[in-house]
């Protein structure tokens, strides 16, 4: 390859946020006239890396360099000015202003505070749309286009721009299988014309519809770099997302009993729906990429999101959406995002355990400390809570210390039956992740329930008794605990064994 | 990793440590005392109180709303709501059922406000800005548009003047308010619902919690202090007033402010309400002991909550970068 083809080459990134690292050694080349996949995991760094690369974040280290020459990607208008122009997948437009006011976005930013509203010129604008395939009415408000003619208006936008490298990230997220056609066929030509485009996505088939390159980061890292489609077999790719298996122990056999979480008809109509059933002293592990549906069927079980079909806790059915009742039948949740979703930050560690007993800490409507201290405090001391300050702030401790915290929650449920737990270790350091998988093996080995939801296949190995594998909302397999990693990574990616 | 190191964690309770405002509190008092002609005098100081006593009752109210993460605009409008239904049905029931009836109309608008917040999940600004409106409205045309005085009783006017013990009621009121405010969040398992409430409500509900009943409860215990407040207050003008204390809210939020509660919500104590009101009363005093016009008093006020709320935001960015250094 000549100096020349390469659009932007981005060396050594990283970047730290408090005490997680997202990004370590990051690698991405992208050539002009190519389109570039970027696959990843959830955490793996992707979506941070793209916001260096788009401007909206300042990485820690690294190297970023454009048409060969260094570059400060500092803010959005200046990756933009660069000729970085991001689509996102939330559309960044605005519905009610008409297309041509919309292609004029950027020429309107450029303007000043105090500089007249002016459209860039017609016959410049239509040539874009025509660019992009689009015939629409310059006059027409852009809230009457179709999601997929929007996202194309935003395409045709960035022509506006010298724009040398074109961020789609999950573009397709909203659009319908025609739609998406559409978009490739744009950029395709956009790319044949010598514009490189880096395109984020979740969804094979595209990937080798559309990208000439491939790229995987895995913890901050670029694992595979620019490798072209169809070197990597999708079990490869997958493989190298995951990562490989480091720990191995096996985990104790399940004595089936009763059942405690029944789910049937989850997602609707369509062959009935999904059903779901664990036992007693199980754990379940639920298996699936990002976008799958994984964590939403998960999040259903346990009472926390509404939706179609039936839930039985124990013999009881319960309307799904109906937390508080799933919590007062025993049903324990730590969410999958412990900052939005799991932490009291503002309260105490002890406050965030407890939060979920008070009825049994409570006499006449005043809480007694003591009883608090003494049910709270032995479950902060086996999860090994760093610094052991149950009074500290939720927000003072490390994210492997916080997520003990939620799980702590669930052990303090009064009667519980069940666990349900959705990337119980995500964004966590190695000791806290042993501490955390005991503490699940343990409370199954009482007699619980456990269901745990993740898109970490190293956890699923160490942890569960069977899997359920989900695929487009859907269960596409279980699987038994002996179950080898190749036929877990298969039934992951939708693709034959290999 | 460098960072593995844990940032330290406060020990000791939030209770032992002293809140800042009760330095700027002590600071400004000895500043008045040697600045100001006549206000260390028992007569004056008792005075500070007294004032002061009303403010704190409802401030006190405020406080539940700000931990619960929400506002309350609507406390004046229901105070002289209270005091319009108060005089019109003194005649016919008395005093005591009098006062009655106009707490529970304020309590009512706590409740009303509590549901629409909690179950129907609107913006607490918009919620109690239109209830502020409606009660406002509706105090004005039950009277229309003139104050009404109320026949003039003894019992009818021992909340504001009667003394017990030679301690003056509203004083007596405020103490013993701040006292079930402490115990409520200190000790009640009500209090430490709205807490968990105002700090995630997300995460409060994925844990199980009922933080619809808990927001209204909040709102409706938030209006029952205001309702003590405006018994207080009806005895005080002896009418009904359609436009009784239309700064009641924004003196409570400030008073909340100074004291140092953030309005996030997720935290607060009731030292921190006592020495918020503390502050604004002895502001308010002051104004009036250097014959500045009264008008002053609402500026200095609003420089306070500027300057409170200023320096709370740049503790925390300093707080954050020192973190971060480390």
């Amino acid at each position: 390859m000549s100096f020349s083809d390469e659009a932007l080459v981005a060396t050594g990134i990283a970047k730290t946020y408090g005490a997680t690292c997202a990004l370590r050694d990051a690698r991405l080349t992208l050539r002009r006239g190519r389109v570039h996949a970027l696959l990843g995991e959830n955490g793996a760094g992707k979506s941070t890396l793209v916001k260096i690369l788009v401007g909206a974040v300042t990485p820690d280290a690294g190297r970023v360099e454009i048409g060969g020459a260094a570059a400060s990607l500092g803010s959005v208008p200046q990756a933009i000015r660069a000729g970085i122009v991001p689509i996102h997948q939330h559309l960044s437009l605005f519905p009610e202003l008409s297309v041509h006011e919309n292609l004029s976005a950027f020429a309107l930013a450029d303007g000043g505070l105090w500089a007249r509203r002016r459209l860039v010129d017609a016959a410049r604008a239509k040539a874009w749309l025509a660019d992009v395939g689009l015939a629409v009415d310059l006059a027409a408000p852009l809230g009457s286009l179709s999601l997929g003619e929007r996202q194309l208006v935003e395409v045709a936008r960035a022509l506006s721009l010298d724009c040398r490298v074109l961020v789609l990230d999950e573009p397709t997220a909203a659009l319908n299988a025609g739609e998406a056609e559409r978009l490739f066929t744009v950029v395709r030509r956009l790319c044949a014309a010598g514009t490189a485009a880096l395109f984020i996505s979740h969804r094979f088939d595209e990937i080798e519809a559309l990208a000439d390159d491939i790229s995987v980061l895995r913890d901050g890292r670029t694992v595979i770099d620019a490798a072209p489609v169809g070197r990597h077999s999708r079990y490869e790719l997958t493989h190298a997302m995951l990562g490989a298996g480091v720990e191995a122990a096996v985990p104790r056999p399940a004595h089936r009993a009763e059942p405690v979480l029944v789910g049937r008809g989850f997602g609707g109509a369509r062959d009935g729906g999904t059903s779901i059933t664990v036992h007693a002293g199980e754990i379940v592990g639920l298996a699936g990429l990002i976008g799958s549906g994984a964590l939403e069927l998960a999040a259903w079980l346990a009472g926390a999101a509404s939706g179609a079909g039936a839930l039985t806790i124990a013999g009881e059915p319960i309307e799904p959406g109906n937390r508080a009742r799933a919590a007062a039948l025993g049903i324990a949740y730590v969410p999958a995002d412990r900052h939005a979703e799991g932490l009291f930050a503002a309260l105490s560690a002890r406050r965030n355990v407890s939060v979920a007993a008070l009825g049994g800490l409570a006499r006449f409507g005043w809480l007694r400390r003591a009883a608090e201290a003494e049910r709270v405090d032995p479950l902060l001391r086996r999860l090994k809570l760093h610094p052991a300050l149950p009074d500290g702030e939720a927000t003072t401790f490390s994210g492997g210390n916080q997520q003990k915290l939620l799980i702590g929650r669930c052990l303090a449920l009064p009667g519980l039956k069940a666990m349900v737990l959705l990337e119980p270790t995500r964004g966590v350091d190695v000791a806290a992740r042993a501490v955390i998988h005991d503490a699940i093996r343990d409370a199954a080995a009482s007699g619980v329930a456990v269901l745990v939801a993740t898109s970490d296949l190293d956890e699923l190995m160490v942890l569960a008794h069977r899997y359920l594998i989900v695929r487009e909302g859907a269960l596409a397999a279980e699987l038994p605990r002996a179950a080898p990693r190749t036929v877990l990574l298969s039934a992951l990616s939708g693709s034959l064994a290999a | 990793m460098m960072s593995k190191r844990v940032p330290f964690a406060p020990s000791l309770p939030r209770l032992s440590r002293p809140p800042a405002a009760a330095l700027v509190c002590l600071g400004l008092f000895l500043l008045c005392c040697l600045l100001v002609p006549r206000f260390a005098t028992y007569g004056n100081l008792e005075n500070v109180l007294r004032v002061g006593a009303i403010l704190c009752i409802v401030a006190c109210g405020q406080a539940i709303v700000i931990i619960l993460g929400g506002i309350e605009f609507s406390f004046g409008a229901s105070a002289a709501l209270a005091s319009v239904v108060t005089v019109m049905v003194l005649p016919a029931v008395g005093p005591v059922a009098g006062l009655v009836a106009g707490a529970a109309s304020v309590i009512g608008i706590g409740l009303v406000n509590g549901w629409l917040v909690g179950r129907m999940v609107l913006p607490p600004v918009i919620v109690t800005l239109g209830t502020l409106m409606m009660a406002s409205g509706a105090a004005s045309w039950l009277v229309g548009g003139l104050p009404l005085d109320a026949p003039p009783s003894a019992v009818f006017s021992w909340p504001a003047r009667g003394r017990v013990l030679g301690v003056p009621v509203p004083i007596l009121a405020a103490v013993l308010a701040c006292t079930v405010l402490h115990v409520l969040l200190a000790h009640g398992r009500i209090g430490r619902l709205w807490y968990h409430v105002g700090a995630n409500p997300l995460a409060a509900r994925l844990a199980g919690l009922d933080a619809a009943r808990i927001t209204l409860l909040g709102y409706a215990t938030a209006g029952a202090f205001c309702a003590v407040g405006a018994i207080i207050l009806t005895s005080r003008v002896a009418s009904g007033q359609p436009a009784l204390a239309p700064n009641l809210p924004f003196e409570t939020i400030a008073a909340c402010a100074i004291g140092g509660l953030p309005l996030a919500g997720g935290r607060g104590h009731v030292l921190q309400v006592v020495f918020g009101v503390l502050i604004v009363a002895m502001l308010n005093n002051a104004v009036v002991l250097i014959n500045l016009p009264v008008a002053w008093q609402l500026v200095l006020l609003g420089l306070a909550v500027l300057a409170a709320v200023g320096l709370q935001r740049d503790w925390a960015v300093l707080k954050r970068l020192a973190g971060r250094s480390r």
